[in-house]
């Protein structure tokens, strides 16, 4: 559901709630901690896929917030600001483990299955319509590492190509090319999942 | 221009639009005008998954005891229960699973099979789905009272999570022996729970 930012069930405010954090309120540490674990979980959730390494990397964001909350001046805003720092929080956790680099070649020569699309018939099979969340979330779940990190970067998040790549260490172009192929190989598991329920029945 | 050509640069025009020459392409191209169909229809979808998963409860012990250990908190938390939860939330607790067990016993009994029984489709809908039924109603009715934005809020969480559950059910009801499509159907179920729960404490 969407967080109700604005008033919290003890009647104070998120605005209320980060000043007295930043004074050291426990309580308001536990309110932020409730309106905004869930999205910084499933950001973890979906970039890692794992459901530990993913609620390690939750408490690692939440509490490189609160050492830095004194620092949060207002410029943006606060959900914003902690999503920054979680995507950071992530991407620094995935590097040390080895995050697959975005080859420049990769968008220079695209590999043989990269080759036209040429289904002949295809208007029969367009994916609108047919998709449900949990069979999208699986799909996601599914992809390469590279691929899901982009994706769910971009499409599930907001975040542009110019600010993937900043974060990323890679080109624009990069940026671009590894998210279409992430939708590509997300069309191509959800035309499976399709055939195969449609086989069921 | 041939579809090679096109589906090359497609990653680089695909959200901004191309030139004259690739938009001419993808009108008279079936196949191409397909493939960006589907492609834009995912990322639509993309936008719309809402994050519908808690981290488990060791998450907050394991920060509290940093933050305490890091000197970062200047009081105590509050009392809590052996469940984890500060004591005044334990009946709503009570209440919002009871919630839980009613709305999964009623769906997961309409649609359990074995291998003793044919395969039958169940075609009553679970009453947590679909527009806003008569509890829905209720806890918007007990929301009226408040500030606009936080009405909105809830009538808007209330949509998301019913979408969810529809989606979920739907999955399981094509394949009751799915245990990923129930275990995510019982936690959309939470999720409307943990709303209802919210929504009665705002409009005390």
């Amino acid at each position: 559901m969407t967080q109700a930012k604005k008033i919290l069930a003890s009647g104070i405010t998120e605005a209320e709630a980060i000043d007295r954090a930043k004074g050291g309120d426990a309580e308001a540490f536990e309110m932020l901690y409730g309106l905004h674990k869930r999205r910084v979980y499933s950001l973890c959730l979906r970039m890692t896929g794992n459901t530990a390494e993913a609620e390690d990397l939750t408490q690692e964001a939440f509490l490189q917030l609160y050492r830095k909350i004194a620092t949060f001046r207002g410029e943006s805003a606060f959900s914003t600001w902690l999503h920054r720092l979680a995507v950071n929080v992530v991407l620094m956790h995935l590097r040390k483990k080895g995050l697959p680099e975005i080859s420049l070649d990769e968008a220079l020569e695209p590999a043989q299955e990269d080759g036209p699309k040429k289904d002949i018939g295809a208007r029969d099979n367009v994916l609108a319509g047919s998709i449900d969340r949990v069979n999208l979330e699986r799909a996601i779940e599914s992809l390469p590492p590279g691929y899901r990190i982009i994706f769910v970067l971009h499409d599930i998040e907001g975040y542009e190509h110019n600010e993937i790549a900043e974060m990323m260490g890679c080109s624009i172009g990069n940026s671009k090319s590894q998210l279409h192929k992430a939708r590509m190989k997300l069309r191509d598991l959800l035309k499976v999942s399709r055939a195969e329920k449609a086989a069921k029945r | 221009m041939t579809c090679a050509e096109f589906q090359r640069v497609l990653p680089y025009i695909i959200d901004a639009g191309g030139d004259a020459g690739q938009e001419q392409h993808l009108r008279e191209c079936a196949v191409c005008a397909d493939l960006v169909a589907d492609l834009r229809y995912i990322a639509d979808q993309a936008k719309l998954l809402v994050p519908m998963e808690d981290p488990s409860p060791r998450v907050w012990e394991g920060l509290q005891k940093s933050l305490e250990r890091e000197g970062l908190v200047k009081s105590a938390p509050a009392r809590r229960s052996l469940l984890g939860l500060p004591l005044r939330d334990l009946g709503w607790v009570a209440a919002g699973a009871a919630v839980v067990v009613l709305l999964a016993g009623i769906f997961f009994t309409r649609n359990t099979t074995s291998a003793d029984q044919p395969k039958t489709t169940v075609a009553m809908e679970s009453p947590a789905t679909g527009p806003a039924n008569a509890e829905d109603q209720q806890i918007l009715d007990t929301v009226a009272q408040l500030s606009p934005d936080v009405r909105d809020s809830y009538r808007q969480g209330l949509r998301d999570v019913n979408t969810y559950i529809q989606d979920a059910e739907r999955s399981v009801k094509e394949d009751p022996n799915d245990q990923g499509a129930r275990q995510l159907l019982m936690q959309a179920y939470q999720q409307k729970a943990m709303l209802y729960q919210m929504a009665t404490r705002s409009g005390e």
